[in-house]
């Protein structure tokens, strides 16, 4: 059969051009926004990912993970007596300030428990054992906080709040939200760094189960047991600190605006072309109509018009995405696309345009066929 | 051997309040093998009779009969086109996309005919109208008669024993106009079709077997080709 939706659409090279780099622009757009913010909530949620705690105490009502509030560290006995749980240590996450060598100051994301390779922390890393953080004025500071120190190598020292520390280990993946460097020392470091605020006071209780122990049971004793706090699964909590900054900060809401912007744009400009072309042909349309030809079989032709303009456009946007996210990478930022997003983001492109060619449908529905006949 | 005809066909048209009879009680009927020239003054009618005849529109009263069927208000007038009528247009209304060979092939699509036939067919159909060495033109590479050729070819592709042509010769030159009009007899003839040519341009009677004259959406009598008055 002769492919004139694909020969209509080739024949106006300048016209085919706008139109894919019109849904290159949407897709381009919605990858990039949507990546970038997957990106940003991954980095939100990574660290507790990763952790091997099956529940987490919080201090009440604790929206995130990176702002926490104390208690005291003693709360951690009760839970160790709830049968079931096999293992509880207090975590704190707390902002520490660091000199740098130029002589200014960054802040950072400490992350500070007893025994770190018990709770998988950290869980990739070049340089001494993460055990040996207890044995002195030691830390670890992930690699992605170069953006903000600057270049930084094990066996370097490093002053976190007046304190000189020595860099025994550089660390991979662990991240936050706001792209904040993190650092890890041990428990008993931050609170001797900052007596005032975490002095025999903790932020956070990880808790590991024993085989076989019932998880909501657990759960639903250590609640009765420790009335002003909360006590989360990994997943809930996980969950619960990337629910925040979609929800409170207007970033969900920025990006879902961003998103639409940009599908707006693409259906328009394939509307616009499409109706245009439409528009030209007419009198075609009209013969194909006074040939015999249905409305349906026009509709077809529209439809694959805007299906080739759909999957050009879309691999158009999409292949510049997935080739720089090693670019992106390399400036301190995550582009995750998960596959079957990047399959969503497909279909929905195909579904744009074919919801744009629908304008042309009602033009094509109109026409006479005894138009042909008007000289 | 009459292919289509209509008896006491009108088609009216209400505009706002009132109504518009553009044909009045027409008995007209069309042969195989034979051409016919429809004149009129603009208005009179005659689109809108080529327009019935070509099952595009229907009428307002009276009865039509293409290949002995007759047509009523619920057939299929898509089908009817598609298997009986073959069209050539004033403008020609080729694809520009598309070359020559193409623009015939998709009308066969359209007619539901595909693949390796359509192909041939269509070919068959550039080769009757003499123009197998440009098949493969655009229309933009075309001459004005040779456009008129490939919608001829177009019209003739799938065989409809009916063809209806509006003004075909308007936009060609006198030279161009009687080989299309030549081409038009000889196509008829050897292939037994039957032409019915709506037309202002005096050199269509002396292709035709007979002319219609239509006044006012009333036929009015024959008159004789040879003598042209």
């Amino acid at each position: 059969m002769v492919d004139l939706a694909r020969k209509n659409l080739l024949h106006d090279k300048l016209r085919f051009t706008i139109t894919v780099l019109g849904v290159a622009f949407a897709v381009t757009l919605v990858l990039f926004q949507v990546g970038l913010f997957l990106g940003l909530l991954d980095n939100a949620s990574v660290i507790i990912e990763h952790v091997q705690a099956d529940l987490w105490i919080t201090p009440r009502n604790t929206a995130n993970v990176d702002f926490s509030k104390t208690f005291p560290e003693t709360r951690v006995h009760r839970v160790r007596s709830v049968p079931g749980v096999e293992r509880a240590d207090n975590l704190i996450v707390a902002y520490v300030d660091v000199s740098l060598p130029s002589g200014s100051q960054e802040g950072a994301l400490c992350y500070a428990v007893e025994n770190f390779k018990t709770w998988g922390l950290p869980w990739d890393w070049q340089g001494s054992d993460p055990d040996d953080l207890r044995r002195g004025p030691y830390v670890m500071i992930d690699a992605h906080s170069e953006q903000r120190f600057g270049p930084f190598e094990v066996g370097e020292y490093r002053e976190f709040l007046d304190r000189r520390m020595k860099i025994i280990g550089k660390t991979n993946g662990a991240n936050t939200f706001t792209t904040m460097p993190v650092t890890f020392m041990d428990l008993r470091t931050i609170q001797e760094l900052i007596p005032d605020r975490y002095e025999g006071q903790s932020t956070y209780i990880l808790v590991k189960l024993a085989p076989g122990a019932n998880l909501e049971a657990v759960r639903a004793e250590i609640q009765s047991r420790l009335p002003y706090n909360d006590v989360y699964t990994r997943r809930e909590w996980a969950d619960q600190s990337r629910a925040y900054w979609i929800k409170s900060t207007g970033l969900g809401f920025t990006m879902g605006l961003t998103v639409f912007l940009g599908c707006l744009v693409g259906i328009v400009i394939v509307a616009q072309t499409l109706y245009t072309s439409t528009m030209e042909h007419l009198r075609e349309f009209g013969t194909l109509k006074a040939i015999g030809g249905s409305n349906g079989f026009i509709y077809r032709i529209l439809t694959r018009q805007a299906l080739i303009s759909g999957v050009v456009g879309f691999v158009l946007g999409a292949v510049p995405v997935y080739l720089l996210r090693p670019l992106i990478a390399q400036g301190g930022m995550k582009l995750i696309i998960p596959n079957d997003f990047g399959l969503f983001v497909m279909l929905g492109t195909l579904l744009m345009c074919v919801a744009a060619s629908m304008v042309s449908f009602r033009k094509v529905a109109s026409i006479d066929p005894a138009l042909v006949f008007r000289g | 051997m009459i292919i289509a005809e209509t008896k006491g066909v009108t088609k009216s048209y209400r505009e706002g309040r009132e109504t518009f009879r553009v044909l009045d009680g027409i008995d007209f009927s069309l042969q195989r093998g034979e051409i016919v020239a429809l004149e009129g003054p603009s208005g009179s009618g005659k689109t809108t009779l080529l327009s019935i005849l070509g099952c595009i529109l229907s009428p307002t009263d009276g009865e039509i009969r293409i290949e002995g069927r007759t047509i009523g208000p619920r057939a299929d007038l898509n089908a009817v086109r598609k298997q009986s009528i073959g069209f050539v247009f004033q403008q020609y209304n080729l694809f520009p996309a598309l070359s020559a060979r193409e623009n015939v092939e998709f009308a066969l699509n359209v007619k539901g005919m595909t693949g390796g036939p359509a192909r041939r067919e269509a070919e068959r159909a550039m080769d009757l109208v003499g123009l197998t060495d440009r098949k493969e033109f655009l229309p933009r590479d075309l001459s004005g008669g040779q456009k008129q050729r490939v919608a001829i070819a177009r019209a003739l592709a799938g065989s409809p024993p009916i063809l209806l042509a509006d003004e075909p010769t308007a936009n060609l030159d006198t030279q161009n106009g009687a080989q299309i009009l030549g081409l038009f007899r000889d196509l008829v003839r050897r292939e037994n079709r039957a032409l019915l040519v709506v037309t202002h341009d005096p050199q269509v009677r002396s292709f035709a077997d007979r002319v219609v004259r239509i006044r006012d959406g009333r036929l009015l009598p024959e008159l004789d080709p040879a003598i042209g008055q």
